[in-house]
């Protein structure tokens, strides 16, 4: 029966190849989409949930209450892990962690002269019980208790010490900022898997950062907020009342703070890491949610479209159903037949959209950044059994079901009439696919245009021919002998240095004040360290005032502020004010307008800009336009006769703004491939609509041809059914397609417009998708020899 | 075998009840052969399809082997068709996906035979109808009267007691037609039971028993001699 069934099938592929290998390219390529949307949700999932402690492992955050609201942030006090777990016993044992993204890179090097740059951080002496880092040499108890110990990765064993044999006990220098230090290597780790959030090459012990506060000017008290402090927690432990205890304990260590803490599972913050005033707020889980509802839309479409076009053959089939109820099968054996028929199909489907996803991996796994496998094992394999035999079924099902409950004289003297709720759910059918479209366009040609707007935004700043690298190794102490030096080459337009890489997280206080400021409010301004030469280096254009120059003696006791920062303030003067900077007195000189120093997604938080060339930690460096290979090697050569052996690792300022916005950068190459293959299977659904409407109507035409209509006519006549409900569906998904993108871009402060024309252009497009795709069939139709119509009934 | 006790069948439209068969009494004993014969519209489908359990009278009664057949269950119906009767079409009504052979061996699987027996009788009748040759081809490959055997072929597979036949020689040329005829006879001398409707006064001939229908009335119903 199996057998002679997959002979049948394989004739029908033969007889209808063409609407066959659409059928079942549509439903592949749906399976496709859907198991890579699969893999990528699963892998999100996955993340920060390796580590065994995992229901036990929380981390502490904290809420501070300012003026603009309730400021969650993850750095706490030095001293809060060891003393929560000093004083609650439901806590099994904490780590303080000053994480590698602190830092930017370190600088690690060993006598021979081998130097590495790489991410490491700091870390009490639990960090390896509380997180499942595989730990192959070394006691986890005790690799982080020394002073000066190191766990290294195998990765930087290989490369500093080009073996991980005998590696324990050997010596290695690391640097940053401007400390130099020595550490023993306690213990070798396997490395940072993908699904960790946490990446780093070597972890030091926390008392050797400690240590470190002194040279850093860094001050150890329950105000400082630095380190991440996480927790685990002994079985059973109620949350809810532990966080409860917690909540109030820095203010009972520091009167008048206005920090409250909670703790939340680890793993549960990769993708729930938003929180807007103090309140969790989603964050990757919503781009999870929308993609794996567009997996299922996209399964749901591709589904039903198989459906469709297998219940539109399957009435070409008619007669054959009739004869085979004459000869005595009864309805369980064409049920039989045709879910088996439809079954098979799903299954060659998967098969073919297995290949897909393995032809389309690489490409899947550059968009999104990810590194996902294909693995065939019975986890994968499972489901996706499990949906072939769904679909199946309800493929076959129908027309089993709807087709053999026919009398076969019925059948055998002419086709039944279709039901009215089966023309509707036809109908239904193309509303709802080419609404999906409209809304799959419109929201590709927005989140295009946002990305664009975020390219060409004027950021207040020029992003452009600006190189930065680290202000490190000789290069401190002799920093006005480099900028003179570097000023000397040719192509180089300024030179300057700042705090952080000016992209991204400046530090910020809230010990900013001044007169006629309400005392108990609690305004938050960013803060960045900038040397002489910073606003000029980026152009950053002045409103009033002046920028920090060496002209001036006494820049130290100055500072500068953008507009924003006024606006709070609420002063009329500004230049020449004095303001209280954590407590010392500075003057401002300046006032800046308002540039785009973090994502435009935030508004330009107020911002103080005070000069002190002794905290900067990157050297910026404005390139002449036209010759910036040529400067480029220049620059490396002077950075060479400061720091011999280092290597000089440099970035563009514009490809650093552009990797802000990586995850719109994503969406957007994303969703130009969901558009595309939701309107790929919009149409495979469709053409079979068309085709099943044409063979309808199959005795209509013939006759009107006979008749006399030309061919255009017979094509106006099949179109215009069609194109009426497609119209409808626009009508539907405009208003829908504009709700989610005017949401999507509320979450910018600065965003891009929603026209009306990209709404009427994703209509016209999806019309004329529409039209070309009826038109196939339609003009198939109507060139058809009457006869040959007339004659097959 | 057949005992029909005044059936009429009839179809209400809005304003009037149009009658396609009146007060039809039949009884057919086993190894009749009968041809039903009358103009165009008047029943004789009908009549051959309300025996057949593909229609039901509107009124009347309808016994098979003195066992009402009136009302019978899906499944009962599945049965007679499987093991009871086969039907000829004047379309031939195969299956155009499945060659000769397949077509002939459908009923057997839907009965359930072993696959080793089925491929034995299958067999068999290809050889009695000289059909060995075409065993693999389509039914598109065959000429009118190549089919209609294969028809046959596929109505008699699971031996049942009654052949109903409706025009099957309607789409042949006569030659043909006269082959078809033979099959039927030589079927009928063995046994089988054939009722058959034909237009064609010469092949209602072969039958022992001739009806004559008109308006949905039994006219005449003469043994033929
Ligand atoms: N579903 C129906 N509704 C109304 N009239 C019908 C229907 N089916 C058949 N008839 C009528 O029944 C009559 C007999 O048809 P049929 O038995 O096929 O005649 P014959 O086979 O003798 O040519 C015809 O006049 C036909 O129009
Ligand atoms: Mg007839």
């Amino acid at each position: 029966m199996m057998n002679y069934q997959i002979r049948l099938i394989f004739r029908n592929f033969r007889k209808n190849s063409s609407s066959f290998f659409i059928n079942l390219i549509g439903l592949a390529t749906g399976f496709a989409c859907a198991i890579l949307i699969f893999l990528w949700v699963a892998d999100e999932m996955s993340v920060d949930k390796f580590h065994k402690t995992d229901k036990q492992l929380y981390q502490v955050l904290e809420n501070q209450a300012m003026s603009q609201g309730i400021l969650t942030q993850e750095y706490t006090p030095d001293l809060l892990a060891r003393t929560l777990a000093a004083e609650f016993p439901e806590i099994k044992y904490a780590v303080a962690v000053s994480p590698a993204r602190m830092f930017g890179n370190f600088t690690v090097s060993t006598d021979d002269n081998n130097l590495v740059k790489t991410a490491g951080q700091f870390a009490e002496p639990n960090f390896f019980k509380a997180f499942s880092y595989d730990l192959l040499q070394g006691n986890p108890e005790q690799v982080l208790s020394d002073n000066n110990a190191v766990v290294i990765s195998r990765k930087l064993a290989l490369s500093l010490f080009k073996t991980t044999e005998n590696v324990i006990g050997k010596t290695f220098q690391w640097q940053i900022f401007s400390v130099k230090k020595n550490a023993v290597v306690s213990g070798i780790f396997e490395g940072t898997p993908a699904n960790s959030t946490a990446q780093f090459d070597f972890v030091l012990s926390y008392s050797a950062w400690i240590n470190l506060s002194e040279a850093l000017g860094r001050n150890i008290h329950w105000g400082n907020h630095a380190p991440q402090t996480f927790l685990v927690l002994n079985e059973g432990v109620d949350v809810k009342k532990l966080n409860s205890e917690i909540s109030d304990f820095i203010k009972t260590k520091q009167t008048g703070s206005n920090v409250s803490l909670f703790a939340v599972p680890y793993s549960h913050q990769y993708l729930h890491g938003n929180y807007s005033n103090g309140v969790e707020s989603g964050g990757r889980i919503e781009y999870v949610r929308l993609f794996s509802l567009i997996a299922i839309f996209i399964l749901l479409i591709a589904g039903i479209n198989f459906i469709n076009l297998a219940t539109a053959k399957a009435s070409k089939r008619f007669r054959e159903i009739g004869v085979r109820k004459v000869v005595g099968s009864g309805r369980k054996a064409l049920i039989v037949q045709f879910t088996g028929e439809a079954i098979i199909l799903t299954f060659m489907a998967m098969v073919i959209s297995i290949l897909m996803v393995w032809f389309f991996m690489p490409q899947f796994n550059l968009i999104t950044g990810k590194q996902l496998h294909l693995v065939l094992n019975a986890g994968f394999l499972l489901p996706i059994v499990g949906i072939c035999l769904i679909t199946g079924l309800l493929t076959g099902l129908y027309p089993a079901l709807y087709l053999s409950g026919f009398n076969p004289l019925s059948i055998l003297k002419g086709r039944p009439s279709r039901s009215s709720g089966e023309i509707w759910a036809r109908k239904g059918l193309v509303v709802f696919q080419f609404g999906i479209s409209v809304v799959l366009i419109a929201s590709m040609i927005v989140v295009y245009r946002q990305v664009q707007f975020i390219h060409n935004k004027n950021l207040g700043y020029q992003k452009d021919h600006i190189i930065y690298f680290a202000k490190e190794g000789n290069i401190v102490p002799k920093l006005p002998t480099f900028m003179a030096e570097a000023k000397k080459i040719p192509g180089v337009a300024n030179v300057s240095d700042i705090s952080s890489s000016l992209v991204g997280n400046p530090s910020s206080t809230y010990g900013m004040n001044w007169e006629g400021k309400d005392p108990q409010a609690n305004i938050n301004f960013e803060v960045m360290r900038a040397d002489v030469n910073l606003i000029e280096t980026l152009n950053i254009e002045l409103a009033d005032g002046r920028s920090f120059s060496d002209k001036f003696s006494d820049e130290n006791s100055k500072l500068i502020v953008n507009q924003a920062a006024i606006d709070v303030m609420g002063l009329k003067n500004p230049i020449g004010q004095i303001v209280s900077y954590n407590g010392q007195q500075k003057q401002i000189v300046g006032v800046v307008k308002n540039f785009h120093f973090q994502s435009l997604r935030q508004k330009v938080n107020p911002l103080t800009i005070i000069y002190d060339p002794n905290k900067t930690m990157t050297m910026m460096v404005k390139l002449k336009a036209g010759q910036e290979k040529q400067t480029i090697a220049e620059l490396k050569s002077l950075y060479a006769r400061f720091n011999p052996g280092f290597p000089f690792d440099y970035q563009f300022l514009d490809v650093a703004y552009q990797k802000l916005y990586e995850a719109e950068e994503r969406v957007s190459a994303l969703s130009k491939y969901f558009a595309g293959i939701g309107i790929l299977i919009s149409c495979l659904g469709l053409f079979g609509l068309a085709a099943y409407a044409s063979e309808q109507r199959l005795k209509e035409i013939g006759i009107r041809k006979v008749n006399g209509a030309q061919i255009t006519e017979v094509m106006v006549l099949l179109n215009s059914d069609f194109i009426k409900w497609v119209a409808l569906s626009f009508a539907i998904a405009t208003p829908i397609a504009w709700y989610i993108m005017n949401r999507w871009l509320e979450s910018f402060a600065y965003r891009t417009t929603l026209s009306w024309w990209i709404f009427a252009l994703s209509g016209v497009l999806a019309l004329g998708i529409a039209l070309l795709t009826v038109s196939w069939q339609s003009w198939k139709a109507a060139t058809r020899n009457p006869v040959d119509a007339l004659r097959n009934e | 075998m057949i005992h029909l006790n005044n059936i009429d069948k009839y179809y209400d439209s809005k304003f009037q009840r149009t009658f396609v068969l009146k007060a039809v009494n039949l009884e057919i004993k086993d190894g009749e052969f009968v041809s039903i014969m009358g103009p165009s519209g008047s029943g004789k489908s009908t009549l051959l399809n309300i025996i057949g359990l593909l229609d039901t009278p509107s009124a009347g009664e309808y016994s098979l082997y003195d066992k009402s057949v009136l009302d019978l269950k899906e499944k009962a119906k599945v049965d007679y068709h499987r093991n009871f009767m086969g039907f000829i079409f004047q379309a031939y009504h195969l299956i155009e996906e499945m060659t000769v052979y397949e077509n002939i061996e459908t009923p057997l699987i839907y009965k359930g035979v072993k696959s080793k027996d089925r491929q034995a009788m299958v067999a068999d009748l290809l050889d009695r109808f000289n059909m060995v040759a075409k065993k693999d081809l389509f039914p598109q490959q065959l000429s009118g009267g190549q089919q209609q055997l294969v028809g046959i072929a596929r109505a008699i597979i699971g031996k049942p007691k009654l052949l109903l036949a409706d025009e099957p020689t309607g789409n042949l040329q006569s030659v043909q037609g006269e082959m078809i005829m033979e099959t039927l006879k030589a079927l009928n001398d063995e046994g089988m039971t054939i009722i058959q409707v034909t237009h064609n006064e010469k092949f209602a001939g072969y039958g022992k028993r001739i009806i004559r229908l008109e308006d949905g009335i039994v006219r005449k119903d003469v043994k033929n001699v």
